[in-house]
């Protein structure tokens, strides 16, 4: 990503994108990335008002997102995992502009090798770019529509992206359903006649069939059955390679994301609390709340019972979060310290970040010690 | 509050390994419910059998459709039109004699004591036992004097201590909150409660933790344990994670479209499984311990449509060792394969088994 520096930088940027690019400084100093940087997301937060009478009167917010900064490099995978309520879906939303971020940035390089910020876009500006972002969502019987054939779905956003020609259209969703394992006489099928496996293949077909370079899965697993779970985490992983997809892939479930990811982030009401490659998340996690939800994880061998003790308590409320760090009625290394003083995010070895005040003092049980 | 004295001394949820073998409580024979819908009949349970022993926790594991639910459904006589139990027995027993749970009138007084009674239920929605219009405490105390004679105040005493022990925190405010003002985790817990407060003797827990968190699970499945071991109930968990199934069960009953393909105790299923399904649902499992971005190794196909039942072995299309005009055609009859092992299986004999447990390999 040339020439993609600090705030200064990039309005230069700016000018060189034409309008996309809202010229805001940035608060933070984002470093200067190597070659292959895809997105950067800075300092991203998304607050939602609070409905309720009280609330309106206190102004108090739901920090679903809070501060939150992490890359995606060209062709890999980063995991966002979390419990309900740890803003992954949000902060996935937020950078594919489902949702729209209430500060920060959301910095694409775009095929053309512009820098714009996504999060500071209007809808106008925003469309050229749309066909380069595509989602994959959790319930492929929710988010396709039971109107329409396989054939309609999947080549609905190249209608939508002004593929006029009846056959070209025809001749890409063949292609797109060979790509996913589909057989091409199912096209004038609908979506009930189908499997659940067979429905997300053709989520994927759909998101897949405008060439996007970053697929943002929601979830897509989770649904499913655990034998046709495998199939297609296995079809994620091919298309990749394939296709050079970049993948920002959001999950509750660790043991998914160690199969799927190059690199994880663990969420924790908001905040990212730890960012590094999969095998040190791991095998040596640095933030309490890594190494707790790891614990929790049923190990499918009994030999291996659980005898520890569970995590204590609830995941905080992003409407009331607690002081100083979010997680600490709940760690058992807690001290004064962090009851009163938020952690701030950094960089404790290269390439891995957390957010805790005591991750080098801490020897925390990774995956491999249960 | 009084639950009943265990049978042994209390243990520790520790020594659950240990656990002592009770005596039969539920004995399901034959089982066969199907559901005869205008576009033809649905086979949910194919003739299932197996026993839940005082004490002990048995998990019933399976996808989709293969019945567990329906079967936990025909236990309490609670499945809903158009559904049928179509032949077997069920039978409760309970002061030295068996009650055929099938022959009892479903809405009968009978069948009513023992819902709740002797056999109580949580399942995945807690919100869907509770009624969003009453508080917990007016549920949990009706609940109490459906099944004894207690008066208001000692029922609300009862309920009170009920949501103690499952670990609400401030009870007694709780009891006049309303369901859907608990977060998800203490919502199942105080169904729970609710389920347990005419100390049934057998608890049956329905996907219990499916819709809650991986930290929210572990501090549930901890609490179920802590209960069996308090009160010697017996559970028996349906799920369709293989993690929770070794976690907490004793036995296991592997479902596959309504046929029970393997019963096993589970050190043995998950270190010996004999069954094909059972071998490709372990191995396809995604493991902590596999290395990155590593494929797993796949079940071909999927679950086939309720109406589009296989012949002979339900799961011949899917088997990779299906042996033809045998597999497709009978469907195989019980084998033994251990002590309190069983298996549905043509192959039974005929293929050598790998003997050890599949995960943590690295499959390509």
């Amino acid at each position: 990503m040339e020439a993609q520096k600090a705030g200064p930088a990039r309005s230069d940027n700016g000018a060189a994108a034409g309008d996309h690019t809202a010229a805001q400084p940035s608060e933070s100093t984002p470093s200067t990335n190597g070659d292959g940087v895809l997105l950067q997301v800075r300092r991203l937060k998304r607050f939602f008002p609070v409905r309720s009478r009280s609330a309106r009167r206190t102004g108090a917010q739901i920090r679903a997102v809070d501060d939150v900064t992490f890359d995606l490099r060209e062709g890999e995978t980063l995991a966002l995992v979390g419990e309900s309520g740890s803003g992954k879906t949000t902060t996935a939303r937020c950078v594919v502009r489902a949702d729209v971020p209430s500060a920060g940035e959301v910095l694409l390089r775009t095929d053309q090798g512009e820098v714009v910020d996504l999060a500071h876009l209007s809808r106008k500006e925003l469309r050229p770019f749309r066909a380069q972002l595509q989602m994959i969502f959790q319930d492929p019987r929710s988010s396709l529509s039971p109107r329409l054939t396989v054939r309609d779905i999947v080549a609905e956003p190249l209608l939508v992206n002004g593929v006029r020609s009846d056959k070209e259209r025809s001749d890409r969703v063949e292609e797109m359903l060979r790509l996913v394992g589909l057989p091409v006489q199912y096209m004038n099928r609908y979506p009930h006649a189908f499997s659940g496996g067979q429905r997300q293949r053709i989520g994927i077909a759909r998101a897949l069939a405008l060439n996007p370079r970053l697929v943002v899965a929601d979830e897509p697993v989770s649904a499913l059955d655990v034998s046709v779970q495998a199939q297609i985490l296995n079809l994620l992983l091919d298309l990749q390679e394939r296709l050079g997809l970049t993948y920002l892939f959001v999950s509750h479930d660790l043991s998914v994301v160690k199969h799927i990811s190059d690199r994880v982030a663990v969420m924790y009401v908001g905040q990212i609390v730890e960012l590094t490659d999969t095998e040190t998340l791991f095998t040596a996690p640095q933030h309490p709340y890594t190494s707790a939800l790891m614990a929790a994880i049923p190990v499918p061998d009994p030999r291996v019972r659980n005898t520890r003790e569970a995590l204590p308590g609830e995941v905080a409320n992003p409407a009331d979060p607690p002081s100083g760090c979010y997680f600490h009625p709940r760690c058992r290394f807690a001290t004064e310290q962090c009851k009163t003083e938020a952690p701030v995010w950094r960089e404790i070895a290269p390439g891995h970040q957390v957010r805790c005040h005591r991750a080098e003092e801490l020897s925390l049980a990774g995956a491999g010690d249960l | 509050m009084t639950p009943q004295t265990p049978t042994t001394d209390a243990t520790g949820p520790a020594t659950l390994a240990t656990r002592r073998d009770g005596a039969p409580l539920l004995s399901v024979r034959d089982l066969h419910t199907s559901y005869f819908a205008d576009e033809g009949t649905v086979v949910a349970v194919d003739g299932v059998s197996f026993e839940v022993r005082e004490g002990r926790t048995l998990g019933i594991v399976g996808e989709t459709g293969c019945g567990k639910s329906v079967t936990a459904r025909s236990i309490l006589r609670i499945v809903e039109p158009p559904g049928k139990i179509v032949q077997g027995e069920i039978l409760l027993h309970r002061n030295g004699t068996s009650v055929d749970l099938v022959q009892l009138p479903e809405k009968g007084d009978e069948i009513r004591a023992i819902r709740g009674g002797d056999i109580a239920l949580v399942f995945q929605e807690p919100m869907a036992a509770f009624s969003p219009v009453h508080t917990i405490g007016d549920q949990i105390v009706e609940a109490v004097r459906l099944h004894s004679q207690l008066s208001k105040q000692e029922a609300r005493d009862r309920a009170l201590e009920w949501l103690r022990l499952v670990g609400v925190p401030r009870a007694k405010e709780r009891l006049d909150e309303y369901p859907w003002q608990l977060s998800g985790g203490l919502q199942q817990r105080a169904m729970i409660a609710m389920a347990l407060v005419g100390e049934p003797r057998l608890l049956i827990a329905d996907e219990p933790t499916t819709a809650l968190d991986v930290t929210t699970q572990d501090q549930i499945l901890v609490l179920l344990r802590d209960l069996q071991d308090r009160t010697g109930m017996a559970i028996m968990l349906i799920t369709h994670d293989l993690g929770v199934i070794a976690e907490m069960a004793d036995d296991v009953v592997v479902m596959y479209l309504g046929r029970a393909v393997e019963e096993a105790p589970v050190d043995a299923l998950f270190h010996m499984p004999q069954h094909p399904y059972t071998k490709a649902l372990l191995r396809s499992i995604p493991n902590i311990h596999a290395g990155h971005r590593t494929r797993l190794p796949i079940i071909a196909g999927s679950v086939p449509h309720p109406y589009e039942r296989p012949n002979g072995c339900p799961f011949h299309p899917r088997c990779p060792d299906a042996i033809p005009g045998r597999c497709d055609t009978e469907a195989p009859e019980e084998s033994q394969a251990g002590d309190g092992h069983r298996v549905r299986c043509h192959l039974m004999g005929t293929v050598p088994h790998d003997g050890s447990a599949n995960h943590g390999e690295v499959m390509t």
